[in-house]
C-alpha cells in the first residue's frame, strides 16, 4: 500500500532531515512512529500524503515513495488526496470551514462528488464515527476533542484508502482520546491502513501491528507489537517514550514543608453569557505547592485559569491570597499565565528586550541572572520566534519572574512533547515552586501530573 | 458567520438576490433625491428584514433613521447654523449608507459562508478568487480569537501606552504565518486545487421572495433616477 524506498531528505540541499527511510505499510495494518522530538516522525507523514515534495521548494529528496503503486513526488496533491487522508496536530487550524456539514463533505465536494453521493457519505460518517452531536454546529463553539474528531471525519468522509495521523492526541483529553482510538479501531477494521506519528502511544498499543523507533533522522528499530509491549520500563525511558501503559511509574512527589502564605479560591462560580462554566469551586494552595487541575475538554479549566489571573470577573465566590480577599486587579498584578500557545504572549525582537520589557527599571544583573537560571543567556540577543517550543516557553516563565508575580499559572504546558521535554518542562516548575511560587497547573497529560504535581483535583 | 450554532441551514433569501440587491441598494441610497423614495427604499428594506427574521435589527435601523431624520428637520432649525453644518454631511452620509447596512445585516446574520461562495461559484466567479476569498473570510474570526489571547497576555505584563499596538501586532503576525501554513496544509491534503468542477451538498435556488425583492429593487432604481 505505501512504501518508502531508501529516501533522504532535506529542506535545504545542504540540510539533512532523513536518512535511509524504508518502511512498508500493508492494507489493514496499523503502524505507530515513535521518537523523540525533531526526530523526524512528521517529515514521514508528509513524504505520504505529498506536502514533500509538492510544498517544499528547494528541497533534497532521493529516493521513491509509492501510494498503490503511484510515485507521490509525481502524482498531483489533489489525486493523493483521494487516495490518503491526513489529520494534523493541531485542531485549530485545519478546517477551512466555518460550521462542520461543511467542513465534513468539503472534500468530496472538491472531488466533485455527486450530491446524491455526498449526502449518502454524510450520513453513513455520522452513523459510523457516532458524530452526530457534532452535525450542524459551529467550529468556535467546539471543544479541542470534538474539533479533532471533526477533522477525523472529514476525512472520512473522502473514503481514503490510508491514513496518516500526525499527533492527532497532542491537545486532547482521555476522554477524546478514547475516542479517536475507537475511530482508528473502525478504519483498521475496514481495512485501512494507518501511520500514526506520536508521544502519546499508550492508547495505541491495542491497535498497532508494529511500532517504528526513529532517532536522529533513521529508523533505528522496527518492532512487532508484542516485542514493543516487553520492552521493560528502564529501556523505554532511555528511549525518550513516553508511557506505554496508563499508569506511570513516576510517583507523586512529597508535600513540601508548611507554609503560611496561600491562595484560597472559595464558592467560585463563573458566567460567561450567562452560561454557568463551572460553580461552586473550592481549594487552596500553599505556596511552594504545585497544583494540578485536570478535567475533560471543555469542562471549563482555562476559564479557572482566566478567573484566577484576573482576566474575567468571577460571578460569585471569592479568592483570597493569605485570608485577603483579592479583586480582580490585584489579580492580575499578582498572577501570570503561560499559555498553551505562548506565540501570544512574545511581543519582542530579541530576549533582551522581551526582559526589559518586563522591568521598568533596567535592572541588568536582574537579567542576566533570570536568563541564565533558564538557560537562555547564550541566546540572550536572538530573536524569540528563533527559538525551539521548549525555549520559547522557558523565556515566557522568565518573562514573568522577572516581574515578580506570586502565583503562576500553566495552561497545558506539555502539549506534543516527547518524554524529555516533559521532565524538563516538569523540573522547570518544580525550580519556580521552591523558589516559593504558588503553582497551578492545568494539564490533560496525566503522566505529566503525577511526576509533577503534590495535589490534583478534577473539573 | 454567526459565531452560534447554525440551527437552520434553509435559506429565507437566495444568496444570488441579496447580492444583486447590495448593489441596487447602492445605487438607490446614492442616486436618489426624494424623500419618497427613500421613504419607500426603507419600508420595503425593512418588510424585508422582518421576513427575513430579523425583527430587532429593523427595529434598530428604524430606530436610527427615526432619529437623523428628526435631528435634521427639527433639531438643527433651532440650534446654531455651525452645529447644524458640522453633523449635515454625517447625517447625509448615514441616510445613504443605511439601504446598503440594511441589506448587509441580511447577509452577515442570515446567509452563511458557504451559500455565499456557491453563489460565486454559480456565476462561474474563478476559483482563483473564490479560494483567497474564502480563506479570508475563514480567517476574520480566528483573528478574533487569536487578538483575544494576546490581549489576555498583555494584561499580566505591565505594557502600556504605544507599546501596546507594537505588542499586538508581533506575536499577530507570527501566528498568522503559522496559523496560514497549516491551515493549507489541510486543504490541499483535501483536494482545494481538484480542477474539476466542484460539487455542493446543498443547493441555492430562487423563490417568490426573490423575484419580489429584485423586481421592488429594479423599480425604486427607476424611480430614484426619475425623481
Amino acid at each position: 500500500m505505501i512504501k518508502i524506498h531508501n529516501v533522504s531528505f532535506g529542506y535545504t540541499q545542504e540540510e539533512q532531515i532523513l536518512k535511509n527511510i524504508d518502511l512498508h505499510i500493508n492494507k489493514g495494518e496499523c503502524v505507530l512512529l515513535c521518537g523523540k522530538s525533531g526526530c523526524g516522525k512528521t517529515t514521514v507523514t508528509k513524504l505520504i500524503n505529498g506536502l514533500i515534495p509538492h510544498f517544499t521548494d528547494n528541497c533534497r529528496l532521493e529516493g521513491t515513495v509509492t501510494v498503490e503503486g503511484k510515485n507521490v513526488a509525481e502524482t498531483q496533491i489533489y489525486e493523493l488526496a483521494e487516495k490518503i487522508g491526513s489529520v494534523f496536530q493541531n485542531p485549530k487550524s485545519q478546517f477551512f470551514n466555518l460550521d462542520s456539514d461543511t467542513e465534513i463533505v468539503f472534500g468530496l465536494e472538491n472531488a466533485g462528488a455527486s450530491p446524491d453521493f455526498i449526502d449518502e457519505r454524510l450520513r453513513v460518517t455520522t452513523k459510523t464515527l457516532n458524530i452526530e452531536k457534532l452535525r450542524r454546529r459551529s467550529i468556535f463553539s467546539m471543544s479541542a476533542g470534538e474539533k479533532q474528531s471533526l477533522a477525523f471525519a472529514s476525512v472520512y468522509a473522502m473514503n481514503p484508502h490510508a491514513y496518516v495521523l500526525d499527533e492527532p492526541t497532542a491537545n486532547l483529553d482521555e476522554g477524546a482520546i478514547e475516542v479517536l482510538r475507537a475511530q482508528i479501531g473502525k478504519i483498521k477494521e475496514e481495512g485501512k491502513a494507518v501511520l500514526i506519528a506520536e508521544h502519546r502511544i499508550y492508547f495505541l498499543m491495542d491497535l498497532i501491528d508494529r511500532a517504528v523507533f526513529m532517532e536522529k533522522e533513521e529508523i533505528v528499530r522496527i518492532f512487532t507489537r508484542e516485542a514493543f509491549l516487553a520492552l521493560s520500563e528502564d529501556e523505554r525511558i532511555k528511549m525518550g517514550l513516553r508511557t506505554l501503559g496508563k499508569k506511570s511509574v513516576c510517583s507523586f512527589p512529597h508535600i513540601p514543608g508548611h507554609s503560611a502564605e496561600a491562595l484560597t479560591v472559595k464558592n467560585l462560580c463563573c458566567k460567561i453569557k450567562e452560561n454557568i462554566i463551572f460553580e461552586k469551586l473550592s481549594f487552596s494552595v500553599k505556596s511552594r505547592e504545585i497544583l494540578g487541575i485536570t478535567g475533560s475538554n471543555g469542562a471549563g479549566k482555562t476559564t479557572l485559569l482566566r478567573c484566577i489571573a484576573g482576566l474575567i470577573k468571577q460571578s460569585e465566590g471569592e479568592l483570597l491570597l493569605d485570608g485577603r480577599p483579592l479583586k480582580k486587579k490585584e489579580r492580575s498584578r499578582l498572577c501570570y499565565l503561560i499559555m498553551q500557545d505562548v506565540n501570544h504572549q512574545l511581543f519582542s525582537d530579541s530576549l533582551w528586550n522581551e526582559c526589559e520589557l518586563s522591568r521598568t527599571e533596567a535592572e541588568e544583573a536582574k537579567i542576566e541572572e533570570v536568563l541564565r537560571q533558564f538557560d537562555l543567556s547564550e541566546l540572550k540577543h536572538s530573536h524569540p520566534m528563533a527559538l525551539s517550543g521548549g525555549q520559547k516557553q522557558r523565556l515566557a516563565i522568565a518573562a514573568g519572574v522577572l516581574e515578580d508575580k506570586k502565583i503562576v499559572l500553566f495552561d497545558e504546558p506539555t502539549s506534543g512533547l516527547d518524554y524529555e521535554h516533559m521532565l524538563a518542562v516538569s523540573a522547570t516548575i518544580k525550580g519556580l515552586a521552591q523558589k516559593g511560587h504558588i503553582v497551578i497547573i492545568v494539564t490533560h497529560d496525566t503522566e505529566f501530573l503525577r511526576c509533577t504535581c503534590n495535589r490534583t483535583i478534577v473539573l | 458567520m454567526s459565531v452560534k450554532d447554525i440551527k437552520k441551514t434553509n435559506l429565507p433569501i437566495d444568496p444570488r438576490s441579496a447580492i444583486l440587491l447590495l448593489f441596487i441598494a447602492n445605487v438607490v441610497g446614492f442616486m436618489q433625491d426624494s424623500l419618497l423614495v427613500e421613504f419607500a427604499t426603507f419600508t420595503a428594506l425593512t418588510i424585508l428584514l422582518v421576513y427575513c427574521g430579523c425583527v430587532r435589527q429593523g427595529l434598530k435601523w428604524g430606530l436610527i433613521f427615526g432619529l437623523v431624520l428628526a435631528l435634521q428637520y427639527h433639531i438643527f432649525l433651532i440650534v446654531p447654523p455651525f452645529v447644524a453644518a458640522s453633523f449635515t454631511v454625517l447625517f447625509v452620509y448615514i441616510r445613504k449608507m443605511l439601504p446598503c447596512l440594511m441589506i448587509g445585516t441580511i447577509i452577515v446574520r442570515k446567509i452563511h459562508m458557504r451559500y455565499l461562495l456557491l453563489a460565486l461559484r454559480k456565476w462561474r466567479v474563478p476559483q482563483k478568487l473564490i479560494i483567497p476569498l474564502s480563506v479570508t473570510l475563514r480567517y476574520f474570526p480566528a483573528i478574533k480569537e487569536e487578538i483575544m489571547h494576546i490581549r489576555d497576555a498583555m494584561k499580566l505584563r505591565r505594557i502600556n501606552g504605544i507599546e501596546r499596538f507594537e505588542c499586538l501586532v508581533v506575536p499577530l503576525i507570527v501566528s498568522a504565518a503559522g496559523t496560514a501554513e497549516e491551515l493549507a496544509a489541510a486543504a490541499v491534503t483535501r483536494g482545494i486545487d481538484n480542477p474539476v468542477k466542484k460539487t455542493s451538498a446543498v443547493d441555492i435556488r430562487f423563490s417568490p421572495i426573490d423575484y419580489i425583492s429584485l423586481a421592488a429593487g429594479v423599480l425604486l432604481v427607476g424611480a430614484a433616477f426619475c425623481l
